[in-house]
């Protein structure tokens, strides 16, 4: 099992099945092609997208379903390409894809959530990538725990 | 702001260092090639919050702010 420096667990044993390439990176960060998703028992539900290029470059993010049970994402030609995805039929969460949303927490505001561009991930060639969406009116700093529909967990 | 109006196939410069082709005009979208100096950066402006919103939630966050955000979170049960 491979071993990689963490930001904020340390030094942790991670499974390949965790780590993704980002062909392009994500936007400010387009050096950084490698992730692994660290989802530890003791922070659950939330998934830490720790680069495997910069020890110190880790982002805290939830399964976008935690912020908006209704949420789909809408894939742009570019993005499906650089999934390895086709065209045809939407790809299913959990079975194809999975779609995580960056969380931002700042020390003055309550956390949000960057539903404008969830981070994608394709589960059968572990690739990645953070799917910009300006058309579907999702904001960029959407509220995480503002609301008391908070999902039920199953 | 500025307005010109131009066709595939033709072009504009911004100073002496920067071109800017209209490669194919579609009826919903137009292809751009430009030429520009390396260090000079371009990107999409719908990429620009996302950008500004990825360095923000880059910044680092104390364990006690996580250990909360966990817990608020899995508050409904299975956690």
């Amino acid at each position: 099992m491979p071993r990689l420096v963490s930001k904020y667990f340390g030094e942790l044993d991670y499974s390949t099945e965790a780590a993704f390439q980002f062909p392009e990176g994500i936007p400010a960060f387009e050096d950084q092609t490698a992730f692994a998703f660290l989802d530890q028992p003791q922070t659950h539900p939330l998934v830490f997208m720790q680069s495997l290029g910069n020890p110190g470059l880790c982002f805290i993010t939830v399964p976008v379903f935690v912020a908006d049970p209704a949420y789909r994402p809408d894939l742009s030609p570019e993005d499906l390409a650089l999934l390895g995805l086709s065209p045809g039929p939407p790809p299913q969460i959990g079975a194809d894809i999975l779609c995580l949303t960056l969380v931002t927490v700042s020390e003055h505001a309550d956390p949000t959530v960057n539903l404008a561009s969830p981070i994608v991930l394709n589960l059968r060639n572990r690739k990645g990538v953070q799917a910009i969406q300006p058309s579907a009116g999702y904001s960029v700093r959407h509220p995480l725990l503002a609301q008391e529909d908070l999902v039920p967990c199953s | 702001m500025l307005v010109i109006r131009r066709r595939a196939g033709e072009g504009f410069l911004i100073g002496p260092d920067i071109e800017i082709a209209v490669l194919d005009v579609s009826p919903t979208r137009v292809k751009i090639g430009i030429l520009a100096p390396g260090a000079l950066p371009i990107v999409r402006k719908e990429v620009l919050p996302t950008r500004q919103e990825n360095l923000a939630a880059s910044r680092n966050t104390p364990p006690h702010t996580i250990a909360w955000l966990s817990r608020k979170l899995s508050q409904c049960g299975a956690g």
